[in-house]
């Protein structure tokens, strides 16, 4: 309760409550207050309406009710009962939470735009991608594993994505290797386990773990699968994305 | 000559009124040595700490002095405050807590708990303090008022509306007579606003909205009153004041709805912005803005940094940003004429810069049904962890990030309101960029291994600059080089900024990472 926005006594949506509420709407206010309820020619706005935000189960949409506002029906609004008028506000709180950053409408519209020709173009080309990937190889069928939001994010984010930035391409399988060369002994190389600018350590083929304190006469080299990837952020454009994206989706 | 009368008027103030343990106002006024009296330290926000018995050629030595845990049953107690420390009394916050703990060992003195009416609780600044006084912002929209001796409540004051999804996380800043607080909350398409409160009893004093009316300065640059009104611009920055030019200086958040903006046409003025204001009244000076037309969520609510320079020959006074948006300006701040713009790190959203100095944003860059492929991410390139500048080097320090992912627009409705859209993905580095404020050419930048973490920063004159790093280290860093020169490993990231002060001979360096603060010093035989 205490991480979400608003007040801990604010409006709890029931949701029969909200389609009953969505006829009442539909019946009496949708021609002049639109159909998201964002206002129209002749009504305004209801989501940003404050006394729809102030509102608890027809606490302040009541009394507009009961006090006389047209309806589209011609009917009397202060003829409404008190359960539609708690269905009303059942609905008109559901339609403020349509534009909050978790809103179920919100998913991402047709990321296929691309041109699939020029994205093979692109991925034999200027890409590079043909260098370490092949369509008929470790891509074949690729194009139905993923939906296409994710195949975009898939080749440009393939490691999971750190910090705040929305939900990231996600789980890529390959594992940054590291080779460590302390100055007395011989090269230790393994899957690197953790590095910063004071120790450095990694698991070896047979998952024995090392470790070292790292200083100028300890060479270190990580060797990250994902490096292409990386510089290709630099290059690419957005044209080129979505035709890679059509591309790999082709591949199915 | 001006500051000097000023300080005296205030210290004849405090002994008055709030006799002994209270908070000199002249303190405001001074680097802080014995003390941290406000949430950047002095007012200029340089959180640049004058002492130097800790420095780069002892720091080696630097151990641990004390350590205060929050106790358990505190939920989600991450600890962003940036602590004030008075007469040897450090004050700190998480949201709805306040703490008054010893400075010198750690001790608790008093706790004081907020019975929570709602409200986001993603992190709380700390709190101002004024002669005896404490004053702190909630996340059900209250400014409270404790006395500073025993924590008991003196008064609370609503400064915003919880239904329309407002919530307060700021640490207040007092001017004068005058207790700074701005608002938080980009949900609902809401203004944002800044408002000025008696210390005495939390009463308004004056109001300035980020966003003007119809008529006023600045309402063409939004297409009706309704997208003006409902525009956003929250100021849940930080506050940074000149007392000889008598301005406040402090940073507006995104405009709204936040990734939609076909119905807000225009630069969308005062949101993403910087703006000088008049303590006494509210009244705007001059604004600045980094990100005109904003659709990325990059509030421009970063710390606006003051210091004085020559330019051209001739003395000035100063003004740095480095912004969510990944650009650093240097600005007038007298005028809020821009000298420097630069970016930072790099980014591919601006295609170049306006004659004010100002990024003109790429439209292709907004977020688009089919994506976008952005620099910096939702995150930004900084964000509120604070910067440092050190008049000793000329170099401002800042933990960035140079972030990609992916823009998109999801609302297809005929008006978007509230949010619209969001990124996805990311890769992240993680910089230390030291920056020239002459030029906005990064001197060193120093690429922290992994991603993550983003720490606020403290420079002294012992030629140091304390930063977090990405693998929850407390480094210690050599200023004018970026070597790294100490370290501590805390088993948290650090969350908040460093701050420093001097007590009975003794230099400590305190530094918050999750639930805990840390004292750390160089001990003497």
């Amino acid at each position: 309760m205490l991480a979400q926005a608003g007040a801990a006594d604010k409006h709890i949506i029931d949701a029969a409550g909200v389609e009953r509420g969505r006829k009442v709407y539909a019946a009496e206010c949708v021609t002049c207050h639109g159909p998201s309820a964002r206002g129209a020619q002749n009504g305004p706005d209801l989501v940003r309406s404050l006394v729809v935000l102030h509102d608890r189960y027809g606490s302040d949409i009541g009394p507009v009710m009961k006090k006389g506002h047209p309806l589209q029906s011609g009917a009397k609004s202060a003829n409404l009962t008190q359960a539609q008028i708690e269905d009303l506000a059942d609905f008109l709180h559901f339609k403020v939470t349509d534009t909050l950053r978790s809103s179920p409408l919100f998913h991402a519209q047709n990321v296929l735009t691309g041109d699939a020709k020029a994205g093979e173009a692109y991925f034999n080309g200027d890409g590079k991608c043909s260098q370490c990937h092949s369509a008929t190889g470790d891509l074949k069928g690729v194009g139905a594993k993923y939906d296409p939001v994710d195949m975009q994010q898939k080749f440009l984010f393939p490691k999971p994505a750190f910090g705040r930035g929305g939900r990231g391409g996600g789980g890529g399988g390959k594992q940054t290797m590291v080779t460590v060369t302390p100055a007395s002994g011989p090269a230790v190389t393994g899957v690197l386990d953790k590095i910063d600018d004071f120790n450095v350590s990694l698991r070896d083929k047979d998952g024995e773990y090392h470790a070292w304190t790292r200083s100028s006469s300890l060479k270190v080299k990580v060797d990250d699968p994902y490096k292409a990837h990386y510089e290709l952020l630099d290059r690419i454009s957005d044209k080129n994305m979505h035709d890679i994206t059509a591309y790999l989706e082709s591949l199915k | 000559m001006k500051s000097i009368r000023l300080i005296a008027a205030m210290a004849a103030i405090s002994a008055t009124l709030f006799g002994q343990g209270a908070l000199d106002p002249a303190k405001l006024l001074q680097q802080p040595t014995d003390t941290w009296p406000g949430y950047n330290g002095d007012y200029s926000g340089r959180r640049f700490s004058p002492l130097k018995k800790i420095n780069s050629t002892n720091v080696h030595n630097l151990s641990l002095q004390w350590i205060y845990r929050i106790p358990q049953g505190v939920p989600g107690a991450t600890i962003k405050a940036t602590p004030v420390e008075v007469n040897g009394v450090l004050y700190f916050t998480v949201p709805d807590h306040v703490w008054a703990i010893d400075a010198r060992s750690g001790r608790e003195l008093w706790h004081h708990t907020h019975q929570s009416k709602g409200g986001i609780h993603i992190g709380n600044r700390g709190v101002a303090v004024y002669g005896a006084w404490l004053y702190f912002e909630t996340p059900d929209c209250q400014l409270i008022s404790l006395n500073l001796k025993d924590g008991k409540e003196r008064w609370h004051k609503s400064i915003c509306d919880l239904d329309q999804l407002y919530y307060a996380s700021v640490a207040p800043i007092i001017v004068k007579n005058h207790v700074l607080v701005g608002v938080s909350g980009d949900d609902l398409d809401i203004p944002g606003y800044f408002e000025s409160r008696d210390p005495e009893t939390g009463e308004l004093q004056w109001h300035w909205s980020a966003v003007p009316k119809k008529g006023e300065p600045g309402f063409e640059t939004w297409p009706n009153e309704d997208a003006a009104a409902h525009g956003g611009g929250m100021t849940w920055g930080t506050t940074t004041y000149d007392p000889e030019l008598n301005q406040i200086y402090l940073g507006t958040g995104n405009p709204q709805p936040v990734i939609a903006g076909k119905g807000r046409e225009g630069d969308n003025l005062y949101t993403a912005s910087i703006v000088a204001l008049n303590p006494d009244t509210g009244k705007m000076v001059w604004y600045f803005q980094p990100s005109p037309h904003d659709t990325h969520d990059w509030d421009n609510v970063e710390v606006p940094v003051l210091f004085d320079g020559k330019v051209e020959g001739q003395n000035k006074k100063l003004l740095s940003m480095a912004c969510r948006n990944g650009w650093f300006f240097v600005l007038d701040r007298a005028t809020g004429k821009a000298l420097v713009s630069k970016e930072y790190v790099k980014t591919n959203w601006a295609k170049g810069i306006d004659k004010r100095g100002q990024p003109i944003p790429d439209p292709k860059k907004e977020p688009q049904f089919d994506g976008a492929l952005v620099s910096p991410n939702q995150g930004g390139a900084a964000n509120w962890p604070p910067p440092t500048y050190s008049p000793d080097t000329g170099l401002f320090y800042i933990n960035a990030n140079r972030a990609f992912s992916v823009w998109y627009l999801y609302d297809i409705d005929e008006k978007p309101e509230g949010w619209g859209g969001t990124d996805r993905g990311g890769y992240t580095e993680a910089l230390l960029q030291a920056i020239d404020v002459k030029t906005g050419a990064i001197r060193w930048s120093h690429k922290w291994e992994g991603s993550g973490g983003r720490s606020g920063l403290m420079s002294s004159a012992g030629n140091l600059v304390f930063a977090g790093d990405t693998s929850n280290n407390f480094v210690a860093m050599d200023a004018k080089t970026g070597e790294p020169l100490w370290h501590a490993n805390l088993a948290s990231s650090v969350s908040n900024a460093p701050i420093s002060y001097e007590l009975d001979g003794k230099q400590l360096v305190i530094v918050g990472a999750g639930d805990s603060l840390f004292a750390f010093t160089v001990n003497e035989k």
